[in-house]
């Protein structure tokens, strides 16, 4: 342990390079190291984290967490097997980092939405989370602003709207697609700027699903707040609310019994399979194969009874909570769970092996929104999506939880970049996972499940891979009752990679693009 | 690697999905009978998301799987607004949503219908009080049908449906 602890601490030394630096790092709950700087010594470490390769995967704003100054900004740096988070305290201010890192871009506007930060020098000014209703000079996340609905604006004026950007030239022309979609989807703006039938420019817009989650954390006590970490995303509620668990977890210094954990990686492993086999079914749909998109479906609803079956809600919903399990699983149920495995795997293949012998399938999928590798990084692009793309990212291997640093998976990597790529990667995850929880059946461990634990008062940075890729959530607990609940999804991060994906493509390709990518509305807006 | 010309002569085959489930079958026939009666043959459905957390919708999607497969029982859903007689909607209503959810609901032609679909959509759920959301779908439209549930499956969605179809024919 102590071991480890030095060669974390030694990590993170070398990315802060030679100086003072390294010797005010603190090390937080959960392995992640803390920095506090001033703002001189903001920028040049910024820069020198950038060129040491480190991806920006979190950036957000808090109230009176130093004694000195009314907000502090969290920067969370990653690489691999590291994580470092950056502290600059402010009055009202801090310099824009989005030109250095581009996927500071939309953290920097959720500050400005959410607490008044302006951040000098940023290129987009433009409101995030709050819709053009919403007053001026509001600022919801504030600790002065009650949670209470505002006088919101009756009707907007052109001059008020939100300018997306435009495309102009010969030829150019604009398709508005949205916030209501003609299938059953979420709701998110599209505006395509074409030329004859190619995609020239696509720019999307979120947050018509801004519900106000973080917010509504807090005052609560943890145990309180799991349903609302179930509800970030309905088909990642395991996976957000492991991330959550884990970090308060973590703040009390409570270690949760091993068939807990064991229990816990089989509910993830089975959501990662649903989310990917509906992911796949529904590119299947896009191209126009129903019988390769039924044969998935039907193993999908059948992956649903079976977690019906083993915790009573088929999203897998009220299992999990912060010291382990709500209850244990009868055990003839994971019997009937363990045949599942094996009776959904060589259906699985069959099916497979249907889809990639099919010409106009291959043919549909590639080359097909390929995403390159260069814009991985600096937009944190990750997940399968990264994956397809050359990425070697997966939390599960990188700052393995619970016992996956027993189980490490083998990162499945494609180069391609395009939705075939994405299709075959989350294919090998798929029967990844089902040999997985095989594996986890055959060796759980006996004992209770839950473990009572004390909430204790700290902050702790938690990271799960969900099925959609790097989900991120830091909790700070004062007084007992959450302070802060800060969730950054994988869908995120990862919806700004459609408008790379789509450059060049025909836009009837776009609905394929959109699902190879399988973005979570919910999980972005929040 | 796939033999472009083997795909091309081989016989082109279909498979037998095994899924079916009796119980649905029988809801699916009751449905049928009040399509028949009260719709004309045809219900057409709009899903709208006013602020979901996205389960409502996957269930609603898992309607069309072949274990549900409701467009044999008459249930289509449609792409506009202006060709539904339903408007399921899910989710707490957000204000960042109420004004396209608005228009949606006032493309549609009458009679129409409005159905909730989960708790959210029903009474605005765990986001009562939440500065973002107005509240359940009722702030916005008119309901005629809550289904509650978080979310609720597939056959309660189906169940609900029904129920509508029933009070429909009744009032008529």
């Amino acid at each position: 342990m102590v071991a480890e602890e030095r060669k974390g601490k030694q990590a993170v030394c070398e990315l802060l390079g030679p100086g003072s630096l390294s010797e005010r790092i603190t090390e937080g709950c959960n392995s992640e190291w803390y920095l506090r700087v001033s703002e001189p010594e903001f920028l040049p470490l910024v820069t020198s984290l950038a060129a040491r390769e480190c991806a920006l995967i979190g950036l957000f704003c808090t109230e009176h967490f130093s004694s000195g100054a009314p907000f502090s900004i969290l920067y969370v740096f990653e690489k691999k097997g590291v994580l470092l988070v950056v502290v600059l305290d402010t009055a009202q201010s801090a310099p824009s980092i989005a030109r250095l890192l581009p996927s500071a871009c939309w953290p920097e506007r959720e500050c400005r939405d959410g607490f008044g930060i302006a951040f000098e020098g940023s290129f987009d000014e433009r409101r995030l989370l709050l819709h053009e209703t919403y007053p001026d000079d509001y600022h919801p996340l504030k600790k002065s602003v009650g949670n209470v609905s505002p006088v919101m604006k009756s009707s907007v004026g052109p001059s008020q709207e939100y300018p997306l950007r435009v495309v102009q030239g010969d030829g150019v022309y604009q398709i508005p697609v949205g916030p209501v979609h003609a299938g059953i989807i979420e709701p998110g703006h599209f505006r395509f700027s074409v030329i004859g039938e190619k995609i020239f420019n696509l720019e999307v817009r979120m947050f018509y699903k801004h519900r106000g989650i973080e917010k509504l954390a807090e005052g609560k006590p943890a145990d309180e707040v799991v349903c609302i970490a179930e509800m970030v995303s309905g088909d990642e509620s395991v996976a957000n609310t492991v991330a959550f668990c884990n970090a308060v977890e973590k703040i009390a210094g409570t270690h949760i019994p091993e068939r807990a954990w064991a229990l816990r990686t089989i509910l993830m492993e089975l959501e990662r399979i649903g989310s990917h086999l509906g992911d796949q079914a529904g590119m299947l749909v896009d191209v126009a194969f129903p019988l390769g998109a039924s044969q998935f479906a039907v193993i999908r609803e059948e992956v649903f009874r079976m977690n019906a079956l083993l915790t009573g809600s088929r999203f897998l919903r009220g299992m999990v909570m912060p010291g382990g399990l709500s209850r244990d699983i009868r055990i003839e149920d994971l019997e009937a769970l363990g045949l599942f495995v094996r009776q959904v795997r060589k259906r699985y293949r069959t099916g497979l092996k249907i889809v990639l012998s099919t010409a106009s399938v291959i043919d549909r999928f590639s080359p097909t929104g390929v995403i390159r590798r260069s814009i991985l990084r600096p937009l944190n692009i990750t997940g399968p999506t990264a994956r397809a793309s050359g990425g070697i990212g997966d939390v599960r291997v990188d700052h393995p939880y619970g016992l996956y640093s027993r189980h490490l998976p083998s990162v499945r990597m494609l180069h391609d970049g395009d939705a075939l790529a994405r299709f075959t990667v989350r294919a090998s995850e798929i029967l990844d996972s089902l040999d997985l929880i095989e594996r986890l059946l055959t060796s759980l461990p006996e004992g209770p499940v839950r473990i009572a634990y004390d909430a204790k008062d700290g902050y702790a940075l938690s990271l799960v891979e969900s099925a959609r890729g790097q989900s991120l959530c830091w909790v700070w607990i004062r007084n007992g009752v959450i302070e802060r609940y800060k969730i950054r999804t994988a869908s995120y991060c990862n919806w700004l990679a459609i408008e790379h994906a789509v450059q060049g493509e025909i836009v009837p390709d776009f609905p394929l693009i959109n699902k190879s990518l399988n973005l979570s509305y919910a999980g972005t807006d929040l | 690697m796939v033999n472009v010309l083997s795909c091309l002569l081989k016989r082109k085959v279909t498979a037998d999905v095994p899924a079916r489930d009796e119980e649905i079958e029988a809801l699916g026939r009751e449905i049928r009978r009040e399509v028949d009666a009260v719709f004309g043959g045809s219900l057409a459905i709009r899903e709208l998301d006013t602020g979901s957390d996205n389960a409502a919708e996957i269930e609603i999607n898992n309607l069309s799987n072949p274990y549900y497969d409701v467009e044999r029982f008459g249930i289509t859903f449609v792409a506009s607004p202006r060709h539904a007689d339903v408007l399921l909607v899910t989710g707490a209503v957000t204000h960042n949503m109420a004004a396209a959810a608005k228009k949606t609901y006032d493309a549609m032609p009458s009679p129409k219908f409005v159905v909730a679909v989960g708790d959210d959509a029903c009474t605005g759920g765990i986001f009562v009080g939440s500065y973002a959301v107005l509240g359940g779908a009722e702030k916005i439209v008119p309901v005629d049908l809550k289904i509650p549930g978080n979310p609720p499956s597939p056959r309660e969605i189906m169940a609900g449906l029904l129920a509508l179809m029933k009070k429909a024919g009744n009032t008529r």
